[in-house]
């Protein structure tokens, strides 16, 4: 299908950057061919581009490239200090959309701590965990009776110091004279 | 806009997770049936440096007390309802009531009585942990002094 002018005229540019696939090239190359008018066209948008890129080269040759690709490889190398990687860290971590999955999983992750003692006893965590045992009330029915709470084993102990005849008496000879904890 | 219609998507995981943890909490919230209380009764002398390896995870414990001896003479188990006790036999004619009383942030109420023959000799109310233990000593026995290592486990 022959092309028109107009037509010719809105793909020179891409013709002369090589944009255009291979049919298309080759209709607009074999227009220039046969129209003047849009030869000449072509002929004055070569010229405009050669003009720029001498002009280009020129202004480009004055300019120092090689310390800035130095600076550019030095920041990709460049070994971070901690603080940085913290708050970089921090800003991808704390990034609002991230922040919304993380408010539902914490209040989970509590509720899951607070009731998975009741499920697993004695896992470790959660409310009431310490071994100490707390002595509401005691009466020794007249005996001397003592408590002690040991918080490094966590142990609680309750003593009736009994001081009573017969075997009681051989247990006074032979245990600790008063009975020590 | 963009964080609120993240947040209306945050919904749907929270409201799913809070749907599988509904039975879960339910389940914590109802309670343990019965109570399984476990005694250990040990001898403590000073005759000897015996230490009895069934007691070895007491040891700490025991080392609170401060004799040279320890020998574990009998264990028992019982299993007790709340509210309702279970009887121990200890050496020397005497024996423990221990009641279940209640259970509460994970921590057990225990009424426990210790009598000789007829004769009370202690009454406590004792707060212990699931599965924890407290000691109870001072009666003479056999040249020593008996020691009960008393533990509850909700069941």
């Amino acid at each position: 299908m022959k092309m028109h002018c107009e037509e010719v005229q809105r793909s020179l540019e891409a013709w002369l950057d090589r944009e255009l696939n291979q049919s298309e090239a080759e209709r607009v190359g074999s227009h220039l061919l046969e129209c003047p008018l849009c030869s000449e066209d072509r002929r004055q948008l070569e010229h405009l581009q050669d003009a720029l890129r001498n002009s280009l080269e020129v202004r480009a040759s004055g300019l120092a490239f090689e310390p800035f690709w130095s600076e550019v490889r030095r920041r990709i190398l460049e070994q971070k200090p901690w603080h940085v990687q913290f708050l970089d860290w921090v800003r991808f971590t704390l990034y609002p959309a991230r922040l919304t999955w993380a408010i539902p999983v914490v209040i989970v992750f509590l509720l899951l701590i607070l009731s998975l003692e009741q499920l697993v006893p004695g896992w470790g965590l959660g409310p009431g965990t310490s071994n100490l045992a707390a002595v509401e009330s005691i009466d020794g029915h007249g005996l001397n009776v003592a408590v002690f709470r040991e918080s490094k084993t966590k142990t609680t102990v309750i003593w009736i110091f009994q001081n009573q005849e017969g075997e009681d008496e051989a247990a006074d000879e032979s245990a600790p004279g008063d009975n020590t904890f | 806009m963009k964080l609120l219609t993240s947040l209306l998507r945050a919904t749907i995981p929270f409201s799913l997770s809070l749907a599988l943890l509904i039975p879960m909490l339910d389940a914590a919230e109802k309670g343990p049936q019965t109570v399984q209380v476990s005694i250990g009764t040990i001898l403590a002398s000073n005759e000897s440096d015996n230490f009895d390896p069934r007691l070895s995870k007491m040891k700490s414990q025991l080392e609170v007390i401060k004799y040279r001896s320890y020998r574990l003479l009998r264990e028992q188990v019982q299993k007790a309802p709340w509210q309702s006790s279970a009887a121990f036999e200890i050496p020397g004619g005497r024996s423990l009531t221990v009641i279940p009383e209640g259970y509460r942030n994970n921590r057990l109420s225990l009424k426990v009585r210790l009598l000789q023959g007829e004769k009370p000799l202690l009454d406590t109310t004792v707060q212990l942990r699931n599965r924890g233990n407290f000691l109870l000593g001072g009666p003479a026995h056999e040249g020593g002094v008996l020691i009960l290592s008393i533990s509850a486990t909700t069941q």
